[in-house]
């Protein structure tokens, strides 16, 4: 059996604390826009005729917050931190590392200002104007230098499978945002993309699914397939089972981004091949599901004890559901339904709120300790954190499902003679209830980031005087 | 299975520093989950052949179902129109007044010209014809009609569109009177409806509508408008000038909307909705036009 | 080939992902700018005026996306509610896309001509007042907000970089061109040689003596979906 030896490296854990303490902060702002939009679609004119904050500006300013500074935040502290300990090496430069954590918060910021003025792309989930495309694309090289070079210096002969999954996704998402983002400036802040119309279409969400496939589900993977078996104290379940569906998911996911564009514009060859793709990755995505609750099974006894854990096995939950949910949206008959509709909306949250932030959660609570050297200042509100998590993620998807169903059947809705039953605003005003539960939802959520944000804040407070 | 212990771990391990490394076990791939995928490979190769599916290429393989989506739409709407062939064709052929004395074709034509109605009438007349004052967009379900309110002239209303033609009256906005005659007319106009504040103003007023503004040519000498009202005894050109006298106002009854109206004028817009007018796309056919018609004349104000 | 050999070996592991993931962007994107038919022929497209380009740019600004389709499926209650399915033909010289991925609102690809453009004026005052179910927020700042149009001839230089077939006459009038379609000035009979016949001047934001963002955006709405002419138009099999 390999036994590692030698002195132990000396960890950057400042870079990880940084990128830590960011995931905290930027998980309360992701969310609270979240809650302001949903509250705007709920009460319109909530905005009270402020340009700034009206739900056409906002609503790509919450989506960046939750994937881009959140999940990017999340990703950054655990590639780092998870790098390092299985390759038991420091992080390749100090100067990268900063230069990420600087660069990508740079961004972050210049989005919260550019956004809210109007400066868009008009891309969904790539808004940002070109100089910001241009950082992005700077700290992401830097990124990809940094991590690759710690890999080179590992003194492990074998790469970790976590890392498997985030050197995928370092690589896959610049590929993704280079091409989406190619654009001729007019000038500082305006652009126009080079493609146009049905191949910008396929670009966009060949982009757009990918950054889903990628950002918020390789490298969450990743995430898993360290902190799942380090929580529970148990080897991984299978590792052919991580190699097969490691490259299978790799493979596949890339072919699914037409299911967004089925019934469109975009010829029929193409949306069947993102619809069979779409099916044929259910059991791939199924792969880390298997592997992450197989894991923890023997350990169940924990569960009682150690809430982080419930995280763990409630994401693992979210996720099943929501990569089951996802192919069988992506049925054309299906997809006719609810494409268009909060289905779509709530299946997003599902997986972003349901999977994404709820094993962000666990790893945070997993690494904050062990980063700050001190025990978590509760473990009763971690708790508490996870049942306002688990009822607010139900909350909101359960009210998605309801009024997307609703809406897309009342649009096709005839009356007994034939003819359409409803207007289009007689579907809007039958959508009010289910957006103020919904908003009811999200602030169940943000309220257990706040606890979350007052427990880490309470374990540093805690370090620093001790 | 929960707990396999024959199966060893792959030997390798990462981070032991707090004394329990990352391990792997190397079970097998579970057999279901095998199968499964298989299962979805297998579908997915089916699927390719019975749909278009893989480019080659200047084409793309066609599938053996020669499905298209264009294709199920037009049989979809095939489908439809058969069903409805038979009615439509009634009333196709027949004239309106006909239509609206049989009763279960009427309803027919109603429950069409409603679902018309609901996307593309009613963001300017409302749910239910009930109009709007924000845009100056009439209320269809009284019975004070610009440009009357029988079958006929409803259709023509929505077949080719109506423009207002009150032009305007003070000097700053392109007419020819200036702020005080303005004041004068709007008087005037207040006392139809007995609201005048000021009779010497209205006197002068009333000199201007009849003589130097001409309002009587569209209003007529009783302000009563074009479609009651006379000027010396002859019937007005059919224009839409609103009746004055009664309290239904579209662009606002109190003293300031009535002096805005005066002074600026007010040109609404009713598109046209009929086949041939220049924007394509969302033209109704005349069997729409005759069903929004019928559903329109039966709000309550058709006459 | 073990595995081990490619999970012991960073440029083995990086290069092999790299190429698994590019394959099936290519299959799926390369062909839809060879594949015949993939952009149906049609008559009637033209690239978008000055005044309705800045209107798309401000469309965009206020990410109208969101909220809004500009994309008709092919299915029987969409062609009764909005017309006839969008062809990609319609969106040709689109940069960026605006199909839109969500419907709070309706979907808005043919919504020229459909609305006079005092509802237009009224709706974004405050679209409760005309529509009371709606969720939209109000723009009243478009219609007080002049209009920059400075830079318009750069915006169609750079679009006729990346393939919108702009003719050098067309840039050159490009400011005229802006203001002979709000009514303002310009040369009205030069707009018309350079964009056809069919597009309306007018002055789209109820403000006559001065160009607004309303103006430039009721100038865009008002277009869309009126420019294919459908009454020649055979499907063709995609």
């Amino acid at each position: 059996m390999h036994q590692t030896s030698g002195p132990k490296p000396v960890y950057d854990y400042d870079i990880v604390k940084y990128f830590t303490i960011g995931a905290v902060v930027y998980a309360i702002v992701g969310f609270l826009v979240g809650v302001i939009l949903a509250l705007e679609l709920t009460f319109p004119g909530l905005n009270a005729d402020i340009p700034y904050i009206t739900f056409g500006r906002l609503r790509p300013l919450h989506t960046s917050a939750v994937i881009f500074a959140f999940g990017g935040s999340v990703l950054f502290a655990t590639s780092y931190y998870i790098v390092q300990r299985t390759c038991r090496v420091r992080l390749f430069s100090d100067f990268l590392s900063r230069f990420t954590f600087w660069g990508w918060n740079l961004v972050v910021v210049l989005v919260v200002i550019t956004y809210p003025l109007g400066l868009s792309q008009g891309k969904e989930y790539a808004e940002p104007i070109w100089p910001i495309d241009l950082l992005i694309t700077v700290v992401w090289v830097a990124y990809f230098i940094n991590y690759v070079g710690t890999l080179a210096r590992r003194q492990e002969p074998h790469i970790y499978v976590a890392n498997w999954f985030y050197l995928a996704f370092i690589i896959t998402v610049a590929m993704l945002h280079i091409v989406n983002n190619l654009a001729i400036p007019v000038n500082l802040t305006d652009s126009y993309p080079i493609f146009s119309g049905v191949q910008d279409a396929m670009i966009q969400w060949w982009y757009g699914h990918n950054a889903v496939g990628f950002f918020l589900t390789a490298a969450f993977l990743g995430l898993m397939y360290y902190f799942v078996p380090k929580q529970a104290e148990r080897p991984v379940y299978s590792y052919r089972l991580s190699i097969v569906h490691f490259w299978a998911l790799s493979f596949m996911y890339i072919w699914a981004g037409p299911h967004h564009l089925h019934y469109t514009a975009l010829p029929d060859w193409a949306g069947t091949l993102g619809a069979t793709f779409s099916i044929m990755l259910l059991l791939p995505s199924w792969g880390g599901m298997i592997n992450g609750i197989m894991t923890l099974s023997g350990a169940w006894h924990k569960l009682r004890t150690d809430p982080i854990l419930r995280f763990f096995i409630a994401s693992l939950s979210f996720y099943g559901m929501s990569t089951f949910e996802g192919p069988m949206m992506s049925i054309k008959s299906v997809n006719a339904l609810s494409h268009y509709t909060d289905w779509t909306i709530g299946h997003v949250h599902s997986g972003a709120l349901g999977w994404v932030a709820m094993v962000s959660f666990g790893a945070i609570y997993h690494m904050v300790p062990r980063l700050w050297g001190v025990a978590i200042h509760s473990t009763r509100l971690i708790n508490l954190h996870f049942w306002l998590a688990t009822i607010g993620v139900v909350i909101y998807i359960v009210a998605m499902w309801i009024s997307g169903i609703m809406q897309g059947l009342m649009w096709r809705a005839y009356d007994s003679f034939g003819n359409l039953s409803y207007s289009f605003a007689e579907t809007v005003a039958a959508m009010h209830p289910y957006y103020l539960i919904r908003a009811i939802g999200g602030i169940v959520f943000l309220a257990g980031a706040l606890v979350m944000a007052y427990n880490v804040y309470m374990t540093i407070r805690g370090a620093n005087k001790g | 299975m929960s707990d396999n212990q024959e199966v060893s771990t792959t030997g390798h391990q990462w981070d032991d520093e707090e004394g329990y490394p990352l391990q792997e076990y190397n079970n097998p791939l579970p057999k279901w989950w095998l199968y499964s995928f298989y299962a979805t490979i297998i579908w997915a190769v089916i699927y390719w052949i019975l749909y278009p599916a893989w480019p080659i290429g200047n084409g793309f393989t066609k599938g053996v179902l020669g499905w298209s989506m264009h294709k199920e739409l037009r049989e979809e709407m095939d489908e439809a129109n058969a069903k409805k062939k038979v009615v439509n064709e009634q009333l196709a052929s027949m004239p309106l007044q006909e239509i609206a004395k049989k009763n279960d074709l009427l309803q027919y034509a109603i429950s069409g010209g409603k679902a018309i109605f609901g996307d593309n009438c009613a963001p300017c007349h409302g749910q239910g014809g009930i109009g709007s004052k924000a845009g100056g967009f009439p209320n269809l379900t009284d019975d004070d009609w610009l440009y009357g309110g029988n079958l006929e002239t409803i259709e023509a209303t929505i077949t080719q569109g109506r423009t207002g033609q009150m032009p305007a009256h003070l000097k700053a906005a392109g007419g020819a009177f200036d702020e005080a005659q303005v004041n004068d007319l709007t008087q005037y106009v207040l006392s139809f409806s007995g609201r005048s504040q000021d009779a010497a103003a209205s006197k002068r007023g009333d000199a201007l509508f009849h003589g130097e503004a001409g309002c009587n040519g569209c209003h007529g000498d009783q302000g009563n408008g074009s479609l009651k009202g006379t000027m010396a005894g002859q019937a007005l050109p059919p224009v839409g000038a609103p009746n004055l006298t009664d309290a239904i106002w579209l662009h606002g009854a109190d003293p300031v909307s009535i002096r805005e109206s005066i002074a600026k004028g007010r040109m609404g817009v009713m598109p046209a909705w009929g086949k041939g007018s220049k924007e394509v796309g969302r033209q109704l056919d005349p069997l729409a036009i005759k069903q929004v018609t019928l559903y329109v004349h039966s709000l309550g104000g058709g006459r | 080939m073990q595995h081990a050999t490619i999970e012991k070996s960073i440029p083995l592991m990086a290069i092999i992902t790299l190429v698994l993931v590019s394959i099936g962007g290519l299959v799926e994107i390369v062909p839809l700018f060879f594949i015949k038919g993939t952009i149906e022929k049609v008559e009637g497209m033209r690239p978008y005026t000055p005044l309705e380009l800045k209107g798309r740019d401000i469309y965009i600004r206020e990410g109208c996306y969101n909220c809004h389709s500009q994309m008709i499926r092919p299915f029987r209650d969409e062609a009764e509610r909005y017309g006839h399915y969008s062809l990609a033909a319609e969106s040709m010289y689109d940069h960026p896309f605006q199909w839109g991925s969500k419907r709070t609102g309706p979907d808005l690809a043919r919504i020229g001509g459909k609305y006079s453009n005092q509802w237009h004026q009224a709706h974004m005052l405050r679209p409760q007042n005309v529509v009371p179910e709606s969720v939209m927020p109000a723009y009243p700042w478009l219609a007080k907000n002049a209009l920059d149009y400075a830079d318009i001839d750069k915006r169609l230089r750079a679009l006729s970089k990346v393939g919108v077939p702009y003719t050098e006459e067309q840039i050159g009038n490009a400011k005229q061109d802006l203001m002979a379609q709000a009514m303002t000035g310009g040369d009205p009979a030069g707009l018309t040689k350079r964009y056809g016949n069919k597009v309306p001047k007018d002055d789209f934001d109820g403000h006559p003596d001065k160009i607004t963002e309303l103006d430039a955006l009721v100038a865009y709405l008002q277009m869309l979906g009126t420019l294919v002419d459908f009454s020649g138009y055979q499907a063709q099999t995609r």
